[in-house]
């Protein structure tokens, strides 16, 4: 084919390009999908509950990512510093990913556990407070507000919809007492997403304020849990290097 | 030779079959732009495209209804 | 000229837009936005900057807390600037290299109020609390389709106006535009496939999740760099900088082949974003090495850009138009070096997370993308309005502004990013970290208040354009309003 055809037509112009920029993209994110070994197989992991998925939706809102990391690298100090490297697994049910590209704060992926629920509380309200050297905005609004979780069902079908395993059927229910164990698998029952966050919240009691289920809940139940569902003790350092 | 299909296929080559494709391509382009006279000329015609319409001696618009 | 004579001279009036030979309205309306949108964009820049450095400027109102208000900033500077002067700049060059008139005069309206509402509804969601967490893709999904639509229409009419050319060829500038085109929306439909929670609501979930939710992000992000932010901003450099030298540009073989390396080539590269992560290491592997080969394309564009002076480098110390042309390719060409460089895995284990990313994507968006914006608005509104600039003196105080701003910001976020990578993996004698991470939050401190001075001293330089670009459009219209009296009160004469 003559480049003076190319060059002389719009439409001819327009496939060529298409073709070319096409190649790239094919080539590396279509195998993403199907090469079995992309995400390993690893025991813990679950969907998140209805109440750290709203806090997860608020750490979304909040543009957390903008500064902190949820993606810890292979390297001795950042093992050091934040724990296990991160696996793929671990983010298997994040809509969407959070790893983020920046890290003005620490990275967050193993936070979940380090600090009190009322350190984190009082954390998000004023971080002045209790890291004097901190740059981090206030979120005092999070205590002041109400958690909305009306929607909370039509978020979890929504999630479902993209394939996070939360049930609507009794096969699904089953499936997932097989996969997650029967405590996890009520987690992830969508009739009963309401009752289980108002439940949780309850118990867990994250901002301080039994009267009431506010945004902290949900933000702090979700930074809780976050890089805690993998038992690193019971594998072998080797096994996952081979996914890498 | 199905071998060789084997090879491209598998993912760890990637990096020397995509090196390979583009440098074939882009060599192939090069020769096509640079090696023949005619063709030179051509394109490098086309550099004058922006000057054709002149626009800095006659201003635009206005000038039909003089 | 042909075409405007002969158009019946009933309909010849100034208001009647569509006898005219080409469509500057449009062009007019688009470089005007791109303006005030770039001035909102990087006053809100420097504001968030500053809350960097003195984190009291959050005043704990949730509006404008730094996580809200970063995307305001990158949404305004990228797509408020930088696609507005983008559809500006694309419609005027398009019309004068085809010597044809736009097409769809109301689907060109169209576009512009598509696009500007997109922008405008989107930082209000952002400030709002309603993002989908995708850096640089925060729109949420109603907005994602109204901006879908509006870039058929710009595809359409572009397209349409292409096949109305006068001569067999097209002008390379346009096969920049049209990549840039043809390649956002591809990026555009992939990156933002979501599921709403419902109809109702302005929330959704990612189709994707994990890893291949970042592979399509970063996919989409380092493509925006890669199309919106550079192929078309070459289509603006491949006409206005040999426009304003008054030379053809250097070689138009060279424009050939690095638009197919270039296209071609960027795709790849997006994975860099992912060294080290999760990411399968092939992936991350391949895209290190097409970033390596970018440097080629780019250099191309380049060179191609800066010899085009070849032999008038006299120019620079009288045009300073020409100073930002040529100061944007400079940038370009720096920026395209540093980025390969980082993205060797060895480098990106330092870099990566930290301001040493942003400063090189500022040298980048400040030094190329705004700067070749900057030069070819100053050759592009006189046109518009049929007369001349306001202050030339301005232009040159606003080069100074601009240059000292950007020197300021990338060195301050040099010292600020290789200063805490350093520090995050530096060990003491028995082998435990040497620092917190909130030691290095400290250090950062100076860094940040250098980086908001620089930021600060380029949001004056493009107030003061704002201010010289204002003057120039009313002297114009001015004038032609003094023309105007002079011609009726002729006519008045004439008939009495």
């Amino acid at each position: 084919m003559k480049h003076e055809r190319v060059e002389t037509n719009a439409g001819l112009l327009i496939i060529l390009t298409l073709a070319v920029i096409s190649v790239g993209g094919l080539v590396e994110i279509v195998p993403l999908f199907y090469i079995n070994d992309t995400v390993e197989e690893v025991e813990g992991v679950r969907p998140y509950t209805p109440l750290e998925q709203r806090g997860r939706d608020i750490y979304v809102r909040e543009g957390c990512y903008t500064c902190h990391s949820q993606m810890i690298r292979p390297f001795r100090d950042e093992m050091l510093r934040y724990g296990h490297y991160s696996l793929a697994a671990e983010s298997q049910f994040d809509h969407p990913f959070q790893w983020g590209s920046k890290r003005t704060g620490p990275d967050l992926a193993r936070v979940g556990g380090k600090y009190s629920n009322e350190w984190q509380v009082q954390h998000l309200i004023d971080p002045r407070s209790v890291v004097p050297e901190s740059i981090m905005p206030g979120y005092p609004w999070l205590a002041e507000n109400d958690l909305q979780y009306a929607d909370i069902e039509a978020r979890l079908r929504a999630l479902r919809r993209v394939g996070v395993p939360y049930s609507l059927s009794e096969e699904e229910y089953q499936a997932n007492v097989e996969r997650f164990g029967e405590e996890v698998a009520r987690w992830l029952d969508i009739s009963r997403a309401e009752e289980n966050l108002v439940a949780q919240a309850r118990a867990g009691n994250y901002d301080g304020d039994p009267s009431r289920i506010t945004e902290m809940d949900a933000l702090v139940a979700y930074l809780q849990v976050l890089g805690t569902m993998v038992d690193f003790t019971q594998y072998d350092e080797g096994y996952f290097v081979e996914f890498r | 030779m199905l071998d060789l299909w084997y090879w491209i296929a598998d993912l760890s080559n990637s990096k020397i079959v995509a090196l390979l494709l583009f440098s074939t391509t882009f060599v192939g382009i090069l020769l096509y732009v640079f090696t023949n006279r005619h063709r030179t000329e051509r394109l490098e015609s086309y550099r004058y495209m922006p000057f054709e319409d002149d626009e800095d001696k006659v201003p635009h618009g206005e000038d039909g209804k003089k | 000229m042909a075409q405007s004579a002969t158009i019946p001279s009933s309909q010849a009036g100034a208001t009647a837009v569509p006898t005219e030979q080409y469509n500057y309205e449009i062009i007019k309306k688009f470089a005007i936005m791109a303006m005030v949108w770039g001035v909102l964009g990087m006053g809100v820049g420097t504001y968030i900057a500053s809350q960097l450095a003195f984190p009291f400027l959050n005043f704990d109102i949730a509006e404008i807390t730094f996580g809200r208000f970063r995307p305001v900033h990158t949404t305004l500077v990228i797509f408020g600037f930088g696609g507005n002067a983008l559809f500006a700049t694309s419609y005027y060059i398009v019309q004068r290299t085809c010597q044809a008139r736009l097409y769809g005069d109301g689907l060109a309206t169209f576009t512009f109020w598509g696009w500007n509402l997109s922008v405008g509804l989107g930082v209000i969601t952002y400030m709002m609390g309603f993002t989908q967490g995708r850096e640089y893709a925060e729109f949420v999904w109603p907005i994602d389709i109204l901006i879908t639509v509006t870039w058929v229409a710009y595809f359409w009419v572009y397209l349409q106006t292409l096949l109305r050319r006068s001569q067999p060829h097209i002008y390379v500038a346009n096969w920049f535009y049209m990549s840039f085109i043809l390649a956002t929306a591809i990026l555009h439909i992939f990156n933002n496939l979501q599921v709403p929670v419902s109809l109702f609501s302005l929330e959704s979930y990612s189709l994707f999740s994990g890893v291949q939710d970042a592979m399509t992000q970063w996919w989409y992000g380092h493509n925006a760099v890669g199309f919106f932010l550079t192929a078309a901003f070459l289509g603006m450099m491949y006409y206005f900088v040999p426009k304003q030298a008054g030379r053809p540009i250097y070689s138009y073989r060279l424009s050939i082949i690095h638009f197919w390396a270039l296209v071609f080539l960027y795709m790849w590269v997006g994975a860099h974003h992912l060294h080290w992560t999760a990411l399968p290491d092939w992936v991350s592997t391949l895209a290190a090495t097409f970033s390596i080969l970018l440097l080629l394309p780019s250099w191309g564009g380049m060179i191609n850009g800066i010899m085009t002076l070849s032999g008038a480098w006299d120019k620079l110390r009288t045009d300073p138009i020409m100073l930002f042309l040529i100061t944007a390719l400079s940038f370009y060409g720096m920026s395209t070096f540093e980025g390969p460089m980082m993205s060797l895995k060895s480098v990106n284990a330092l870099s990566h997370y930290t301001d040493w990313t942003v400063g090189h994507v500022h040298s980048g968006a400040l030094g190329w993308v705004a700067m070749i914006t900057f030069g070819s608005f100053y050759h592009l509104f006189p046109r518009l309005w049929n007369t001349k600039l306001y202050s030339l003196r301005l232009v040159y105080v606003h080069f100074f502004l601009a240059t000292i701003g950007i020197v300021l910001y990338i060195t301050a976020m040099w010292v600020a990013g290789i200063g805490q990578g350093l520090m995050l993996r530096a060990f003491d004698e028995y082998g435990n970290l040497a620092y917190t991470f909130v030691e290095s939050v400290v250090f950062l401190h100076r860094p940040y208040v250098v980086r908001a001075i620089g930021g600060g001293l380029f949001l004056l330089g493009i107030l003061i354009m704002a201010y010289n670009i204002f003057m120039t459009i009313t002297t114009a219209r001015r004038e032609a309003a003094r023309v105007e009296a002079k011609i009726g009160a002729k006519m008045a004469r004439a008939s009495s």
